[in-house]
């Protein structure tokens, strides 16, 4: 009995072996998609379009969509998907032919999608000057641009009335505001940042000349990473006396930074315009933004510019018309429509100087600043480098030696990007 | 009554049966159940060649042609081709049995029973097979292929730059498993965080049920008064949810900001750093556990006490015990022996207690030279590598490792618990 039953499965496997000889098919690459013209492109009825998972988002793209419409007579059918969610959802949607033609993406994640195989690079053509010329960059991976750009984003220097009348200009100005205003035991601060935060950090290291990884003609080198060097290091040097001199607790997060700002209790804070609303409905007209004071080497700090994109599913059937699409909702015109009623600065060169935004004085110091910032680089391996620089950083604000804490931190990052399987 | 023939042979109808089912069952001159058999395997192959053959050909190559092929979804059709394979190899080899049993039968010249007949008694012999089989069904789909899928992952090379639809998947055996204890980054901090994992579950586990044995003791001693009123305060700990009370307590522990070091501990004019040194957030997470674990211990022990008859305890008066002896030799094993498997699940729970680790400080505060946070624990690691680095592959094969020492722990336990019962009543 079991002689015959051990028989009987080496038979059943055996014909699953030979019988899985799987799919009869030529074996041949899945021909290029070649991208045309919108005109020689056949018009299709509809374009699937993922949209961020946000209520004001939404509201401002309806119309937009409703113009885009009445322009071409292609319909948009609106999907509200989070942002977070859509990679993985476009990574089993699209293969089975339900995924959308456009999906929005923050530009940082570009690398992983490209190696994902989820979206086609997008030939901006004649557009490519309408944008800002960081935004560009910041959707540039290998050299090709990946989507249309349509909402930049960074931080920059918010400040109450109350406590400084003018925003500092220089980093010695702001140092002087700290020292005067700060009075730790009454929870009282000159100058407050989430300074163990990387992506806060950054301009200070970078304006000294660190950088995460070379970049050369939109191609990041992410074998030459400089975060140890001289700059960095003299960047770090300057976040730690802050801690050192007492200006800035170790133990801040962003939840008692905010909580500190808007009871009053702070001069000087920076952040991102995503506090706008809850800074303003505490401080009303006393509230006013700048861009980041100038180092004492002269150069701004470079903050880490995020760029929301239109992107191309790779899967899309309509390509011609999905990148028509993406051109007329990123144009000046629709750009401060969506500002206007999203509140999210454009990627759009002439809306980003249009007045409506110069003169708008809580977005007008963060529109100066994207002018000074670099893109945060988009390379897959740049999610290798958050961690090891948090905690770099946290042991920088123990008092721990800078030079030393940044190169065991590019060492780990390089260890990292080796173990992850990059290159293999 | 059919006379008895030699000549049949048994071993003939189950050759017959193997080659395919229902022609052992022709052999042995039972037409209808033949001819049944026959078509419900005809029908089978027919219906499954196709999937079987690309699941089959799919789990063995895991695709060829990159965008084309989705090594992920060829996995899945894959594992689901194999447990449709073990059902069907599990009904051949009833077939091939039920062929040779009426070839015996033939043999000694039984009688057959009839249709009706043979229908009713599978009924009957087979009644709880009947009704578990859907669940069983449901539960190889929904518990079982995801596990098998999860295991599958920590053979591939499933990470980043191996993501599909662009790029396959490959069988890389167990190499994963040897990184993890030869590659410097993944050794120093495999090896430090599955310490603090078992320093963890074994310390604060013990805390509370201790905390929860004590206090159920105390609340339980007759000369308590306003017992249900104690009995609620106490639950209460337990009936909020523990996210919420574990970010409470993360803003409560906050070195500078927080209540304890700012209203409590500044009055002995002491500020213990809670959350920068790993040594003390290691304190604080403990503590934290305590809080939230004892009701539950509390609750259970509360019931058990209730249970064990006051004689014991007169026997042992009369006997001349102390306190102590009679908590160490009839209380505590009485206790015991009623939750010794519940008790083992809370050492498993908390063993992989992502939600306080992760909650509480992140795993944090880093430790220099090391790339797991001071108080990461194996399920919050392996958190980090899925969600911010896409190391599935790494992850799967941690999750294993996980998964083994969770149920060797449990079933070691769950034995130990047996034996314990029967070496009788104390």
């Amino acid at each position: 009995m079991r002689k015959a039953l051990s028989l009987f499965l080496m038979a059943v496997l055996l014909i699953g072996v030979l019988g899985a000889c799987g799919p009869k098919r030529d074996v041949q690459q899945p021909k290029g998609n070649d991208q045309k013209t919108a005109e020689q492109d056949k018009k299709p009825e509809k374009l699937v379009v993922w949209v961020n998972d946000d209520e004001k988002q939404k509201q401002a793209l309806k119309d937009i969509f409703q113009k885009y419409t009445e322009k071409t007579g292609i319909k948009i059918e609106m999907v509200a998907v989070s942002m977070l969610d859509q990679t993985k959802k476009l990574a089993l949607d699209g293969p089975a032919g339900k995924g959308p033609d456009v999906f929005y993406q923050p530009h940082d994640r570009i690398g992983d999608i490209v190696l994902q195989g989820l979206a086609d690079p997008v030939d901006l053509g004649d557009a490519k000057g309408e944008y800002s010329e960081t935004a560009v960059n910041a959707v540039t991976y290998d050299g090709q641009t990946y989507g249309v750009p349509a909402v930049v984003e960074t931080y920059g220097v918010f400040y109450n009335k109350n406590l400084v009348p003018e925003a500092p200009k220089t980093m010695d100005e702001l140092m002087k505001i700290a020292k005067e205003k700060t009075n730790a035991a009454k929870d009282q601060y000159g100058f407050l940042m989430e300074a163990a935060n990387f992506y806060f950090v950054y301009p200070f290291f970078a304006g000294y000349g660190g950088y995460v990884f070379k970049n050369e003609n939109g191609k990041y080198d992410t074998s030459d990473i400089g975060l140890a060097n001289d700059g960095a290091v003299k960047g770090a040097e300057l976040v730690q006396s802050w801690f050192k001199n007492g200006y800035i607790p170790k133990e801040i997060t962003g939840d008692i930074m905010n909580g500190l700002f808007t009871k009053g209790n702070v001069a000087v804070a920076i952040t991102g315009p995503w506090n706008i609303a809850s800074y303003k409905e505490a401080l009303g007209d006393k509230l006013a933004t700048a861009p980041l004071p100038v180092l004492d080497n002269g150069e701004h700090p470079k903050s880490f510019v995020g760029v929301k994109t239109w992107m191309l599913s790779a899967y899309s059937k309509n390509k011609a018309w999905a990148v028509d699409f993406m051109k007329f909702v990123t144009n000046e015109e629709n750009s401060l429509h969506y500002y206007e009623v999203a509140g999210e600065m454009p990627a759009n060169q002439k809306a980003l100087t249009n007045e409506k935004i110069t003169n708008d004085p809580l977005i007008a110091g963060f529109a100066e600043q994207i002018q000074y910032g670099e893109p945060m680089p988009n390379v897959p391996e740049m999610s290798q480098v958050w961690e090891p620089m948090g905690n770099a950083l946290q042991f920088i604000a123990k008092g721990d030696n800078p030079k030393a804490v940044l190169s065991e931190a590019v060492k780990t990052i390089q260890d990292k990007i080796a173990a992850s399987g990059a290159g293999k | 009554m059919p006379e008895a023939n030699v000549r049949h042979r048994p071993a003939v109808a189950m050759a017959l049966s193997l080659l395919f089912a229902g022609l052992g069952q022709l052999y042995n001159r039972r037409y209808i159940k033949g001819i049944l058999f026959l078509i419900i395997e005809a029908a089978f192959l027919i219906t499954f060649y196709n999937f079987l053959n690309i699941g089959l050909w799919g789990l063995v190559t895991l695709g060829e042609i990159p965008m084309l092929d989705h090594s992920i979804f060829l996995l899945i059709q894959g594992l689901v081709s194999v447990i449709i394979i073990a059902f069907a190899v599990a009904l051949h080899v009833a077939n091939v049995i039920d062929a040779r049993n009426d070839a015996r039968r033939r043999q000694r010249g039984e009688p057959f029973p009839s249709l009706v007949e043979s229908c009713r008694n599978a009924w009957d012999r087979g009644f709880p097979y009947i009704f578990v089989t859907p669940g069983l069904v449901m539960l190889l789909f929904i518990v079982v292929l995801p596990l098998l899928f999860m295991v599958s992952l920590a053979f591939t090379d499933y990470n980043l730059y191996h993501s599909p639809p662009r790029h396959l998947l490959n069988w890389v055996g167990f190499d994963n498993f040897k990184n993890l204890v030869s590659i410097p980054i993944w050794k120093g901090t495999f090896f430090s965080v599955l310490a603090w994992t078992i320093v963890w579950t074994v310390v604060a586990t013990t805390m509370q049920i201790a905390l929860g044995l004590f206090l159920a003791l105390l609340v339980n001693d007759p000369r308590i008064k306003f017992k249900r009123f104690i009995r609620t305060v106490l639950i209460l700990p337990w009936a909020v949810p523990a996210f919420v009370t574990i970010l409470v307590f993360a803003a409560m522990f906050n070195d500078k900001f927080g209540a304890i070091n700012r209203e409590v501990l500044s009055l002995f004019g002491l500020s213990v750093p809670w959350m920068t040194d790993p040594f003390w957030t290691k304190v604080a997470l403990i503590l934290i556990q305590t809080w939230l674990g004892f009701p539950f211990v509390f609750a259970l022990f509360t019931g058990v006490l209730q249970s064990i008859s006051r004689d014991w305890y007169e026997a042992a008066d009369i006997d001349g015990a102390t306190r102590w002896q009679k908590f160490k030799s009839i209380t505590l094993p009485h206790v015991l022996y009623a939750t010794a498997p519940l008790l083992i699940m809370q050492y498993a729970g908390n063993f992989n207690n992502f939600n306080i680790i992760y909650l509480f400080n992140d795993g944090g505060p880093a430790v220099r030279g090391q790339n797991a946070g001071g108080t990461d624990i194996l399920i919050s690691w392996v958190y980090d590598l899925t969600f911010t680095t896409n190391n599935y592959n790494m992850a799967a094969a941690i999750s294993l490792i996980i998964g083994l020492i969770v149920c060797g722990f449990a079933v070691y336990q769950f034995r130990r618990t047996r034996s314990f019962k029967e070496e009788g009543n104390i």
